[in-house]
């Protein structure tokens, strides 16, 4: 009798208070993000639904590109008079085995169209191809899988953004020094080359040396750590590359004296980030349009599912902007119409560049 | 199923219905009715969508495709969990089954890459082997470690969990390394059923947990395990050797971490020193709630297996009822705390029932 009362208790108990607690504090999703079509909502082409899933959920970045990505669904439904929604479907961490099973799930789900960044495109290949054999549109952004059967990208050319970043980097350092290169998740294959860019610049200068390539956890806080730890270990370090802008989402480093010290250049410019750039800590934001990633990203696959249409070249290419003390304030106003509610309103009242 | 049955001379039928009464009474007959009711909520709840291939309205849980994904992501959990039960069983624990994952994955990516063009069914068993032989090597050293060094398996497995990630981490220089496409056609294989679907994973994890329950139930070394975990004084009165045993679970916990890497490389492609972040949480979590206690003595595969199940199922149901997934932690993690606190709560009422019978029967005596 007490083998059955384990038996039945513990697992029932287990899957019980799993749906209770589903049901009370999971809300469904809102309405934008509500997924799969119902056959007896109507027509099969009166809406169409995107899976995005991005690297992680908790990053801004991500966030950003959910914005556009919804905003851009809100648009195309007004225009074409159907529905498109956006399913966010992005893992609470970087993985790329998650983000293969999230692919096939929003295909057993019956989603019209998948919009990805790759965590791990070695991982992620095998299930974009199998989503598109099975008649679902995949279009990749920030982070391709070159190699799948997706239809195009929309993101930088890594390598030139890495390039360019220490390109700025030793104008500002005179051409010499000794610079560090922040790298986020070593197996991203976008971050990858975004590092060989910058090696690539850097050995133009003889006077410019990698101290070293320095991974970490992709949150601000493990970021900032990281960047405190190597500033420690390496005090010969005159500069910092960041190839993404992690440590730069929160004020940590503002007023740490030895960062205060250091050249740094970085890609991405979030409304933390522009408080570096007022204060010159950091002389040259290289900015991601990453409300677009969602926006351009959901466009492109409506205008492929509903008007046939598929972009002349699969790589779509995204400009970087580069932003510095004289353009802050038009980037401040181009973060709000994007929709982020934690621009400073000072930077919003700064003055236009100069043209 | 967890225990073994005896024989004796009643007659057939009541041998017959003594098994039943058995089957019904046993841990896993529950769990498979859970497992059984929640995919009933799941159905009835899931909504349905036109399927792109057939142009049939089918149901967003109830189909081929999304039971054999289920299947397939319990797989990897459900076979470390095998092994981990034992070690659990023993009264033990090993941290480092997704580090031992990684680095068994990593390195059979590594030797296929520098071994060149290989036939196809040369890869394939260069593959397994490596990745096995390196799980169970692994899993070798964690029991000689813990042996030897007579240090909690707690503090050991903690310290083989980092060591082995670095190794991966450095071996691999921190890529993710693809894996020769003829793995990926081993577990990708259709086996006959339509494309799409690839039942490799799932009757793997089947198979595992026949030999798993066959092991813990009908051999010597089996029994013997949870002798160990049940009373170690007892078992070494008995004459048993104790770090035969030891030495044996972690290896099998490690074997059976290899066997998953081998499918989990060559299902999604590749393999790097990041795969498998957590998912000692979730094997222990599939052992414990498939009835596995973390004293010892208790434990069975097939719980393993059907606590796997239920752990993925729980993590679909948020994704197909499109509830926030970013409950999906908390959920999991409540349901854990709530099962083991339930059954621990139903071991003293048990256990004061029984002392207070008896007491009862002394008094009358």
């Amino acid at each position: 009798m007490s083998v059955r009362r384990h038996g039945w208790g513990r697992a029932t108990m287990a899957a019980l208070c799993a749906a209770a607690l589903a049901c009370s504090g999971g809300e469904k999703a809102p309405a934008a993000d509500s997924g799969a079509k119902s056959a007896a909502g109507g027509k099969a082409d009166s809406s169409i639904v995107i899976a995005m899933i991005a690297k992680e959920s908790a990053n801004p970045v991500f966030l950003a590109a959910r914005t556009g990505a919804e905003a851009a669904a809100k648009e195309l439904s007004q225009k074409y008079g159907i529905d498109v929604k956006v399913e966010w479907l992005t893992p609470p961490q970087q993985d790329g085995e998650v983000q293969a099973q999230r692919i096939r799930q929003a295909v057993n789900d019956g989603v019209d169209a998948i919009l990805i960044s790759c965590s791990d495109a070695g991982k992620v290949t095998g299930a974009i191809n199998d989503a598109v054999d099975r008649g679902v549109t995949v279009m990749t952004f920030d982070s391709d899988a070159p190699q799948s059967k997706r239809f195009a990208f929309y993101g930088v050319d890594d390598e030139k953004t890495g390039q360019e970043a220490m390109a700025d980097l030793a104008k500002v350092l005179g051409g010499k020094g000794n610079v560090a290169v922040l790298a986020g998740n070593q197996n991203a294959p976008n971050l990858q080359r975004r590092v060989q860019g910058v090696k690539n610049e850097a050995a133009k200068s003889p006077g410019i040396k990698i101290v070293g390539v320095f991974n970490h956890i992709e949150t601000p806080q493990d970021a900032s750590a990281e960047v405190v730890r190597v500033d420690n270990a390496y005090p010969s370090i005159t500069g910092w590359v960041f190839i993404g802008g992690w440590p730069l989402w929160t004020q940590s480093l503002l007023t740490d004296p030895n960062f205060g010290r250091l050249k740094v250049v970085s890609v991405d410019a979030l409304p933390p980030q522009l408080a570096y750039v007022e204060k010159g800590v950091v002389p040259v934001l290289l900015a991601q349009s990453v409300y677009d990633w969602g926006h351009v990203g959901v466009q492109t696959i409506v205008e492929k599912l509903h008007d046939n249409k598929t972009p002349a070249n699969p790589i779509i290419p995204m400009e970087l902007v580069r932003v510095t003390k004289d353009n802050l304030g038009d980037w401040a106003r181009q973060l709000k119409a994007w929709g982020f509610t934690d621009v400073d309103p000072k930077y919003l009242a700064l003055p236009a560049a100069k043209k | 199923m967890s225990d073994v049955a005896t024989v004796s001379n009643a007659p057939r039928v009541s041998r017959v219905g003594s098994a039943a009464r058995r089957l019904l009474a046993s841990q896993e007959t529950g769990l498979v009715v859970v497992v059984a009711l929640l995919t009933v909520a799941l159905v009835a709840l899931a909504g349905s969508h036109l399927d792109r291939r057939t142009g049939l309205e089918i149901n967003n849980f109830w189909n081929a495709n999304t039971i054999v994904q289920t299947l397939t992501d319990a797989s990897f959990f459900a076979i470390m969990a095998i092994g981990a039960t034992m070690v659990i069983i023993s009264g033990g624990i090993d941290l480092s089954v997704g580090s031992i994952y990684a680095l068994s994955g990593v390195t059979m990516a590594l030797v296929l890459r520098d071994a060149g063009t290989m036939g196809d069914a040369a890869t394939a068993l260069t593959g397994i082997v490596v990745c096995v032989g390196v799980g169970l090597l692994c899993g070798v050293l964690n029991g000689v470690l813990v042996v030897g060094l007579r240090v909690h398996p707690f503090i050991v497995t903690l310290g083989t969990m980092w060591v082995l990630r670095g190794i991966a981490f450095v071996v691999s220089r921190a890529e993710s390394i693809l894996v020769p496409g003829a793995l990926t056609e081993v577990t990708k294989a259709s086996l006959g059923f339509r494309g799409g679907l690839y039942p490799v994973p799932m009757l793997t994890m089947i198979a595992l947990t026949i030999l798993g329950a066959i092991y813990l139930t009908r051999t010597v070394m089996g029994r013997h395990i949870f002798a160990f975990g049940g009373n170690l004084e007892a078992s070494r009165f008995a004459g048993l050797a104790l770090g035969r045993i030891q030495i044996g679970v972690y290896a099998l916990s490690g074997l059976t971490a290899g066997i998953a890497a081998f499918l989990g490389a060559s299902f999604y492609g590749s393999a790097s020193s990041g795969d498998a972040q957590g998912y000692e949480l979730y094997v222990i979590a599939s052992a414990v709630v498939g009835g596995a206690s973390l004293i010892g003595g208790k434990g069975s595969a097939v719980g393993a297996m059907l606590g796997a199940l239920l752990i993925v199922l729980i993590r679909q149901s948020i994704r197909t009822l499109h509830f926030d997934q970013n409950y999906e932690w908390i959920v999991i993690g409540c349901a854990i705390i709530i099962a083991v606190v339930i059954d621990q709560w139903s071991s003293r009422v048990t256990a004061q029932r029984l002392t207070r019978a008896a007491e009862a029967t002394r008094a009358a005596a």
